[in-house]
């Protein structure tokens, strides 16, 4: 049970940065998701805490020892590799207890320890087999046992769902979570899923180009995202956003005027608002424009308009018909607004 | 199940196996003509009159009695004393092979593993250095090693056949290392290994069809050299390949020359034996796909 501390951490590799003044507390038996785009430095991070990767610049913190210097080993954590690494040349069996037999457990404690990591992974069948003869499924859940054989300090899962099938990530998904509440052991996970970050995570902690974009629960991400990257990120669809002006509580740009957001601003702004948040209205609002095109999703329409240069889509009920370039309109009442900088990125105001 | 062998139109097979009988024949005649004939006398062997002689041995018969005879092998091994050149053959060979794997497995390892750039450099020179023949290297060594006074003995040939060979096995081993994903070292060190730990008990069992492979050639090297064994051994502690040379060298002696033919063909059998015994691990370190996890 440990405590994670990363102060002001940075990872250079001569003059690229592939993580800039990473600062961010850990809490004991917290689930912390690092969220972001392919490349954005979320494994390097990872690497840094795991110990597999140096430290340019900073101090990493296992309650109170700093362990920058300290090899894998000792830092007492388990790590699941997005592509596995388990033993090709061992069984199941002995791919979980190798942590064990590599850190001189006594022996006569491994089978019993063994035995209690497959029945939590539910491999019992399958522990004679080597790992060639395991479905991607299967071997990710030994890799997930020989992680929990040992409950060390930290649990360190790197996209650890990414190899498997849609139907199968959702049931890992699931028992991940399950496993961490039982075994209450501070979890690091990594993923480039959103949907993942936000069923899983305590925080999460959104990552883009080396930096932290923004730290919050799932909620405080979706409700309030700190910038325009963030509030482009999350969300399936992501948040609506258009650029346009604000001038004495009013904003403007082609197609759409919104009045009553805050008077305290004006200039340059881009407005977002999320698709479900809106509504489709007969008569004047504050969308008006022709439709560029409609989409039957299933359990919702979806219609989407062209505003200022961007695309701009509300769902509604899924008997809605228009035709592409009909004239729809939409209510965006102030209360659902988000204002961010224009030039800048970041938040200005909730409307 | 239908084997795509069985579904070729005839001509096709016939053709095919053909090629590989005439194949087969021509690299298996020489071997079984050889054998066959270490066991007949010079004036068999090497028959002026007739090359049938060869096979049925009638001048093998008049002088021992039977159209078989041992006395190549007795005049090699016993008079000749073959034995002392295949023992110095096996400890020059197995020196060679556990210099060359320990070197070559530590170092391939650390190239493979430091993605560092110079690492490419490295190994192109290493390459240019076994691509020259060893007769040019070996040339610059003789006046160094008789003023050192180290010329004639067997580790001075054993250092210098594993220098001629080092860089082959660090490359080879280098990209065997490389096809092994290093998320298998990364998860031995986390599950608390040290480096060499991780090394030693994830990656090595993994790559056992590598070394074994690479071994292999580097025995061969060793075993098959001429150039080097010849040019810094001294007569006592001559090899199994310079000494057969040496016998085939004194054809004014009657039946010397059956020395050479018997020795040679001791000299093949070990290396059927290892062939034999080490197949599969060679099949798989040969395509090898069988090292990934
Ligand atoms: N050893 C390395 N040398 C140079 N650049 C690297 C190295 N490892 C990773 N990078 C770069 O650092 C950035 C972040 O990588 P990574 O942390 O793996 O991203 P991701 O968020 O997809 O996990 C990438 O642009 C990658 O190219
Ligand atoms: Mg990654």
């Amino acid at each position: 049970m440990a405590r994670l501390r990363l102060k002001n951490v940075n990872k250079r590799w001569g003059s690229f940065v592939g993580v800039d003044n990473f600062d961010l507390d850990i809490a004991d038996q917290e689930f912390l998701v690092l969220l972001g785009p392919s490349g954005c430095g979320k494994s390097t991070t990872m690497r840094m805490i795991a110990g597999l990767e140096d430290v340019t610049e900073g101090e990493i913190l296992f309650d109170d020892t700093v362990v920058n210097d300290m090899d894998p080993k000792d830092r007492d954590i388990s790590m699941v590799f997005q592509s596995y690494g388990l033993y090709p040349n061992l069984s199941v069996y002995e791919n979980i207890r190798f942590p064990l037999r590599v850190r001189k457990i006594p022996k006569e404690k491994h089978d019993e320890m063994v035995m209690e990591a497959v029945r939590m992974t539910e491999l019992e069948d399958y522990i004679h087999r080597r790992p060639a003869e395991l479905s991607g499924g299967q071997r990710q859940r030994v890799a997930l046992g020989r992680a929990i054989v040992r409950r060390p300090n930290i649990f360190l899962m790197d996209e650890p769902l990414s190899n498997l099938d849609a139907k199968l990530r959702v049931s890992t998904r699931a028992q991940i979570k399950n496993l961490q509440s039982k075994l209450k052991i501070t979890t690091v996970y990594v993923t480039h899923d959103q949907i993942e970050a936000m069923t899983l995570a305590d925080r999460v902690v959104v990552m883009n180009a080396g930096k932290i974009q923004q730290v919050g629960t799932p909620t405080d991400i979706y409700d309030n995202p700190a910038n325009v990257f963030v509030a482009s990120f999350i969300g399936s669809p992501a948040m609506n956003l258009v650029q346009g002006t604000l001038e004495n509580g009013v904003f403007e740009a082609e197609g759409i005027r919104v009045e009553g957001l805050p008077l305290a601003v004006s200039g340059n702004v881009t407005l977002g608002f999320r698709a479900e948040d809106a509504e489709i209205v007969e008569g004047p609002a504050q969308i008006s424009s022709p439709v560029y095109s409609i989409e039957l999703l299933g359990e919702a329409s979806m219609i989407t308009w062209r505003l200022a240069g961007s695309l701009v889509s509300i769902k509604t009920h899924k008997e809605y018909r228009a035709d592409i370039g009909a004239v729809v309109n939409a209510a965006v009442p102030a209360s659902i607004c988000h204002l961010f900088d224009t030039a800048s990125g970041e938040r200005i105001a909730h409307g | 199940m239908s084997n795509p062998a069985e579904t070729k139109p005839l001509p096709i097979k016939v053709i095919t196996i053909s090629v590989v009988l005439i194949w087969l024949f021509l690299a298996a005649f020489p071997f079984l003509w050889t054998m066959w004939g270490s066991f007949k006398v010079e004036g068999d062997f090497f028959s002026r009159a007739n090359w049938f002689n060869a096979i049925t041995g009638p001048v093998t018969e008049r002088q021992h009695g039977s159209p078989f005879t041992l006395a190549g092998y007795e005049g090699a091994w016993i008079e000749q004393e073959f034995w002392k050149a295949v023992i110095n053959t096996a400890i020059v060979t197995v020196f060679v092979v556990i210099i060359s794997l320990t070197l070559g497995t530590l170092g391939g390892y650390a190239l493979a593993r430091s993605g560092f750039k110079y690492t490419f450099w490295l190994l192109m020179a290493a390459l240019v250095f076994r691509a020259m023949p060893h007769v040019t290297l070996v040339s610059g060594y003789l006046l160094p090693f008789f003023q050192l006074n180290i010329w004639g003995y067997l580790p001075t040939t054993i250092i210098v056949l594993v220098a001629i060979n080092q860089p082959f096995t660090l490359w080879m081993l280098h990209s065997f290392f490389l096809s092994i994903p290093k998320d298998l070292d990364e998860a031995a060190m986390v599950d608390g290994c040290t480096r060499f730990q991780a090394f030693r008990l994830a990656i090595i069992p993994v790559m056992w069809p590598g070394v074994i492979t690479t071994g292999l050639f580097s025995f061969l090297l060793a075993y098959n050299d001429f150039t080097v064994t010849s040019m810094l051994l001294s007569q006592e502690n001559q090899t199994m390949i310079p000494q057969i040379n040496a016998f085939l060298g004194s054809t004014q002696e009657e039946g010397k020359v059956m020395y050479a033919v018997a020795a040679v063909v001791s000299a093949i059998i070990p290396l059927f034996v290892l062939i034999l015994f080490f197949q599969r691990q060679i099949v798989s370190g040969l395509t090898a796909g069988a090292v990934k996890g």
